[in-house]
């Protein structure tokens, strides 16, 4: 008698921790900018980041689990990405964390996963030397995984469509004075050299500058046929519109930037025509991308995204990190990334279908093969023609 | 030449902006030896209302450009307004001497915040009245709406001047400002001159916002960097002087584009700053400005 009450006792304990576990979600941080100028692709990146949550919420979650976002604002700061990294870490105890729009906080950032063993993806930023802030011998295993076009495969692009294909040789570069501008224009600079191409002017201008003019000028007296830019969407557009002030018109080529929503809107009939790589454009193409548009829509009650590239790539980062979770079989940091860098099987995403997108040395997903050239036209990103 | 040319009309119109702002410092500096730094969003807070009036934002755009302009001078006025009554009032009636500064830093830092939640922190376009195509002076481009900033500027300082010079009202802001016991031993009220003042010196912020904002992008965080670039304005022109607002403006904004392109734009903020150094060193009341005798 006293066993058999004994061993109903244990069973329904174990049980009840059992389901007690298994109701346990898991957490996932989401860090961005949520306001301020980068605000369209932190947004956006959320919004996606939440649409494949819900999404795989809906098919029974990961290992039986939920998954829950733990959302932060960033605030396009180093210092603030920092506290949030902390904060996610060491209070909420993440299992992984999507985001990272801004190269600078990344960079300040990243560090607090690496010494935690937490992966994280980065979506959105795209700094060439992010992925490799903690590589070599001082590093045995790299905690820093990405799934958005670097900027070593964004300037070759940049630099390939003005000088081979638009056969421009006199290029000027206009980068903002950020660690994501400086660090674009060094790309471009090296990967220019690389053809033996020196720019007639490289400028650099603040956030929330409103005159433009003496770096315009410097690149119109220098005889520049196309300005190549590294910077955020309303700076940009004052780029373009400084162009009209000026009466000077000539090709602007630069980062995937140019196709945020307060670029276009700012710039308007400016804007047109303004090129630029993309991995992911708001057109359906294919039918996951079809219904990932229309849920987009459908949910944020929005036409046009205000930045499609980060919203698709928020998206896929989220079905990256569940499957190496199910492929790990468990929550633990170091067997996620060794699943992430060993993925069996594909991932289906929106912007690609992932097959082995990483390995122990390369945590880079998107591949130069994978990138576009997308064109301002009406107040839409197109693909380029 | 031409260069020169198209970089110093450019400064013009960049220190006509800064010259409107430094003004409305001046004016409260005047009656009251207080300043209001909340001018920048007073002309954040005037653009973004002006936005709503001409703009598509807000299910409009509900008037023309042009007949916005007063409605917005008239908005910009009660908000000055009310900064006095709330900010600077309390801290002059209790003769503190720098309560008056924190209290209008934290209603900027309000409105600022006010401002973010019904407009949004996005920068958005401000539909242009003008064309923008620009037209071409001596062989440099200039933007129909940079002549009206610079013009418009100009005629909003006259009119205030010819309003203190000309009207009694404006005898009564002139009296208060030379010294404000005496004027009220006079019988004018004072505390209701320097209400005005801040009335005054707000809608010439909202005022300036409706200029520039075609021009620039309109946001809630706009009025920062503005009207600190105003305040150095104000220092270098000398905080008594209606003239050292226009003659500081200028040198800022000129300086700003030569530096930018004939050194490095890297350096663009720098011979402003180092001027508003030597202006405080050497000249402390600022190029225009009289030296006050401050007994301690």
């Amino acid at each position: 008698m006293n066993t058999i009450i004994k061993t109903c006792v244990a069973t329904a304990l174990v049980g009840w921790s059992l389901a007690a576990g298994a109701a346990e979600p898991i957490k996932i941080g989401v860090t961005g900018p949520f306001t301020g100028g980068s605000a369209p692709m932190g947004v956006s990146m959320r919004d996606g980041v939440k649409l494949a949550v819900a999404d795989i919420n809906a098919k029974g979650g990961v290992l039986g689990r939920q998954l829950q976002l733990v959302e932060r604002d960033d605030e396009a700061k180093n210092e603030r990405g920092v506290q949030v990294a902390q904060e996610l870490i060491n209070k909420e105890k993440v299992v992984g964390t999507v985001g990272f729009i801004n190269t600078g906080v990344a960079l300040a950032s990243q560090r607090f996963y690496q010494e935690a063993k937490i992966p994280v993806m980065n979506n959105v930023a795209t700094g060439s030397i992010v992925t490799k802030q903690f590589v070599g011998p001082e590093n045995k295993d790299n905690y820093v995984f990405r799934n958005a076009a670097n900027d070593t495969i964004q300037s070759a692009m940049i630099v390939d469509e003005a000088v081979v294909r638009q056969k421009h040789t006199k290029v000027a570069i206009l980068a903002d004075s950020t660690n994501y501008g400086q660090l674009g224009r060094e790309d471009l600079e090296r990967t220019l050299a690389a053809r033996g191409i020196k720019p007639v002017a490289v400028e650099k201008y603040n956030l929330k500058d409103v005159d433009m003019t003496a770096q315009l000028l410097k690149a119109k007296q220098g005889g520049a046929e196309v300005v190549l830019t590294y910077g955020i969407g309303p700076e940009l557009a004052q780029i373009a519109n400084g162009m009209e002030k000026l009466n000077w018109k000539v090709p602007i080529i630069g980062s995937w930037t140019l196709s945020m929503g307060n670029f276009i809107d700012n710039a308007g009939k400016n804007g047109d025509g303004a090129r630029m790589p993309q991995t992911f454009i708001q057109d359906a193409t294919t039918a996951k991308r079809k219904a990932f548009i229309e849920a987009y829509q459908k949910a944020y009650k929005i036409d046009r995204m205000p930045s499609a590239v980060s919203a698709a790539q928020g998206y896929d980062s989220v079905y990256l990190l569940a499957a190496a979770i199910k492929q790990a079989g468990s929550t633990d940091g170091v067997k996620v990334r060794e699943a992430l860098e060993n993925l069996n099987g594909t991932v289906e995403g929106v912007v690609t279908t992932y097959t082995k997108p990483y390995s122990h040395d390369d945590h880079e997903a998107i591949k130069p093969n994978m990138v576009v050239i997308g064109e301002v036209k009406n107040g839409r990103v197109v693909l380029a023609k | 030449m031409e260069i020169l040319l198209q970089l110093v009309f450019s400064g013009i119109a960049l220190g006509m902006i800064y010259a409107v702002i430094a003004f409305g410092y001046q004016l409260t500096f005047a009656t009251s030896g207080t300043l209001n730094f909340g001018q920048g969003e007073a002309l954040m807070l005037g653009a973004l209302v002006g936005l709503s009036l001409v703009g598509n934002i807000h299910g409009g755009p509900y008037l023309n450009y042009w007949l916005m302009i007063p409605l917005v001078i008239v908005f910009g006025a009660l908000q000055g307004a009310v900064v006095e009554w709330i900010g600077v009032r309390p801290a002059l009636k209790i003769k503190s001497e720098f309560g008056w500064i924190m209290s209008t830093i934290a209603l900027a830092i309000i409105f600022k915040n006010v401002a973010e939640n019904i407009w949004g922190k996005d920068d958005l376009t401000f539909p242009s009245p003008l064309p923008s195509t620009p037209f071409q002076v001596f062989g440099a481009n200039v933007q129909p709406m940079q002549v009206v900033v610079v013009l418009g500027a100009l005629a909003m300082m006259l009119a205030v001047e010819f309003f203190n010079r000309k009207s009694i009202y404006g005898k009564a802001v002139v009296a208060t400002s030379n010294d404000r016991d005496a004027a009220g031993l006079m019988g004018i009220n004072t505390s209701m001159v320097i209400t005005f003042s801040y009335a005054l010196s707000s809608a010439t912020a909202a005022f300036a916002g409706v200029l520039v904002a075609p021009l620039t992008l309109t946001g809630a965080t706009m009025g920062a960097a503005l009207g600190l670039k105003a305040f150095a304005v104000a220092i270098i022109g000398g905080l008594t002087s209606g003239m050292g607002a226009v003659v500081g403006g200028l040198i800022l904004g000129i300086a700003e584009t030569l530096t930018g392109f004939y050194i490095s734009t890297g350096y663009k903020e720098v011979p402003g700053l180092v001027l508003l150094l030597l202006v405080l060193a050497i000249k402390p009341a600022g190029l225009f400005g009289k030296t006050a005798i401050k007994k301690v």
